[in-house]
């Protein structure tokens, strides 16, 4: 989002971050100070699976079913449910097709979902730049898919909301503000680009639900998460939606001046898994990029999910199998100290 | 009105029925009716909200105060929204040497959420019921004028609001740059926004959706530079609601001003060339 210099935030000291001084205060008494704070926290474990796709042509289908069954989701655990599929559907732009999540993608999931024995499978989302979401739906390509696969597209910026107490506590809102809709499925899915960041590092599967907050409440370019602090909007909207699974598609991400005016990048994979901290950490490490440099990472790991590599149990391909750096641009300061060494 | 059929109470398609329905020559007895709903969930302080659960949600004031420009019943409920808008604007603050966006944020308009940045779309919507309602020479629409000019693109057209961030160009988006030039016309001399008329004009003929094609005929009709074919691609979009599934009555309704727009035989012309020296945006019955 690039608005994000204009809705600074105001917030100070949050409570997490005042637990962490009191956590270092103790610390201090008893000789710790120099461990790292991620070492206090509770271990957590998580699986992460990456599937190698080449080219958008292929049988996506296939590598998100194998890799939903190598991440132990049952059939069971699908047989009946309503899922919701969230893509990251930003801006279109001729000629730069690389800044939405692509509409194969979608489809994949959807038969994977669908064949997994879930009864519907919808597409949602709320664009945070674009007013007219039917006109991103349509250009992006989606459209031309989920009209000859029958699947309905709801848009999320004009749904009647219902309330949740904000359960992450990051940011000074009380409450979350989601869309009705949420309230007839059973499984919310992030289906999320890999791409940079010019204002949170990189956007992945946590940050693309910035798009589920319906733009009624929280305007374009979704300005009141934006005031009260992207981070703090992050990881407030993921503890409090509890998202199920996450598939980001990298097989051609976007890398520079992100995530509208990067590069396509081409990695050939799609990351998956159950806790989106672990995916989007495991995405970073395939970018060449620290997790523990993306700010609202570093604050989920062993809260929201782990993001130490050693606490990921990686499934599918190595990551050192498919590790594309990404462009980093140092002239953007959250694009500074990025680089994975 | 309902944002759908059947649906739930939503304020700016109420708004936006009262406009098309009026503009179309509909009958004065349901606009009021209209009216009367809108001037029920008017906050005290003037505001009108999308949810009165949700009071920072004021987007809706300018287009309420546009649908109660025919409605003697609705003045003082009109004059509280206007009184609501002239005191009421964005964060600002002035911009510092490292800023990335390229904009000034210190020049005032108006957001879609209270207590947030201002963009283009709300401040152009603010101007539009200003300027209707005989205030368009107030300081804050001047200045208001200025914010819009300030954040047209190097190439043409606006998009939400911002112009070039750590360097690069953002896109246009045509939604954006019609509400941005209908607020702009007849007060800005025609060079000044040339390249955005140009870049819409490229645009048109490929909308296909209701938003982006009923705001482009607007903005365009507001510049005398409606395209021929006007009718015929409100028709095609129409016509799409195949694919998308029927359209909301907002979008609905944008959509039949954006036909009606050049219609010199509809009842009351909406959206035309907006006259600071007070013109009604809607004439009198």
């Amino acid at each position: 989002m690039s608005d994000s210099a204009h809705e600074k935030s105001n917030e100070g000291l949050t409570r997490r971050q005042l637990l962490l001084v009191g956590a270092a205060g103790l610390a201090m008494g008893s000789g710790l100070l120099l461990v790292p704070k991620r070492y206090f926290r509770m271990p957590q474990h998580a699986e992460a699976f990456v599937a190698k796709v080449d080219h958008y042509q292929l049988d996506v289908a296939n590598a998100i079913t194998r890799g939903i069954a190598e991440l132990g989701v049952s059939p069971q655990a699908l047989k009946g449910k309503r899922i919701l599929l969230k893509p990251n559907l930003v801006e279109t732009a001729s000629g730069a097709p690389h800044i939405n999540t692509h509409p194969l993608v979608l489809r994949g999931a959807i038969e994977a979902f669908l064949k997994l024995g879930a009864s519907a499978v919808m597409v949602a989302e709320g664009p945070g730049h674009r007013r007219d979401t039917l006109a991103v739906y349509e250009e992006s390509g989606l459209a031309d898919v989920l009209t000859e696969d029958h699947i309905p597209f709801h848009d999320l910026n004009y749904i009647t909301g219902y309330d949740l107490p904000n359960a992450g506590r990051q940011s000074r809102l009380k409450t979350l503000t989601f869309p009705g809709l949420f309230r007839e499925v059973d499984w919310v899915v992030s289906v999320a680009k890999m791409k940079t960041h010019h204002w949170a590092g990189v956007t992945l599967s946590m940050k693309n639900l910035f798009g589920v907050m319906p733009g009624i409440y929280y305007g374009w370019p979704k300005n009141v998460l934006h005031r009260v602090g992207i981070e703090n909007s992050i990881l407030d909207i993921n503890a409090t939606l509890k998202p199920h699974f996450a598939i980001v598609d990298g097989i051609v991400g976007m890398e520079g001046d992100g995530p509208i005016m990067g590069d396509p990048k081409r990695v050939g994979v799609v990351v998956m898994g159950r806790n989106l901290a672990a995916v989007d950490a495991t995405c970073c490490r395939i970018m060449g990029i620290d997790p523990y440099q993306v700010s609202y990472l570093e604050r989920a790991d062993n809260w929201l999910g782990p993001i130490s590599e050693k606490s990921i149990e990686q499934r599918g391909e190595t990551i050192a199998a498919v590790r594309t750096n990404f462009k980093l641009i140092e002239t953007i300061p959250a694009h500074r100290s990025l680089r994975l060494a | 009105m309902a944002g759908r059929l059947g649906g739930a109470l939503h304020i700016d398609s109420t708004a936006w029925g009262v406009l098309a329905f009026r503009a179309s020559g509909g009958a004065h007895e349901v606009t009021e009716q209209l009216c009367t709903i809108l001037v029920r969930e008017q906050d005290g302080d003037g505001r009108v909200c999308m949810n009165r659960a949700h009071p920072g949600s004021y987007w809706p004031t300018p287009l309420a105060i546009l649908a109660w420009q025919d409605s003697t019943a609705s003045q003082v409920a009109q004059n509280r929204a206007v009184h609501f808008l002239l005191n009421t604007t964005g964060i600002h603050f002035p911009k510092s040497p490292t800023e990335p966006s390229a904009h000034d944020p210190n020049i005032k308009g108006w957001p879609w959420i209270e207590d947030t940045h201002s963009w283009v779309e709300p401040t152009a919507m603010c101007v539009m019921a200003l300027r209707a309602t005989g205030h368009g020479q107030h300081d804050r629409v001047r200045e208001a004028l200025r914010m819009i000019l300030d954040r047209q693109l190097p190439h043409g057209g606006w998009n939400v609001g911002n112009t070039l961030v750590f360097g690069r160009e953002l896109y246009p988006m045509p939604e954006t740059t019609g509400a941005a030039l209908v607020a702009l016309a007849g007060e800005v001399d025609g060079s000044e926004v040339a390249r955005s008329i140009d870049y819409l004009q490229g645009e048109v003929d490929r909308l296909r959706t209701p938003i982006s094609l009923g705001w482009s005929l607007l903005g365009l009709s507001a510049w005398d530079r409606s395209p021929a074919n006007g009718l015929a691609l409100v028709e095609r979009c129409l016509g799409n609601q195949d694919r998308y599934g029927s359209y909301d009555t907002s979008s609905l309704c944008l959509l039949t001003l954006g036909a009606l727009a050049d219609d010199s035989k509809a009842e009351k012309p909406l959206f035309r060339r907006l006259n600071s020296k007070s013109r009604p945006l809607v004439a009198a019955p």
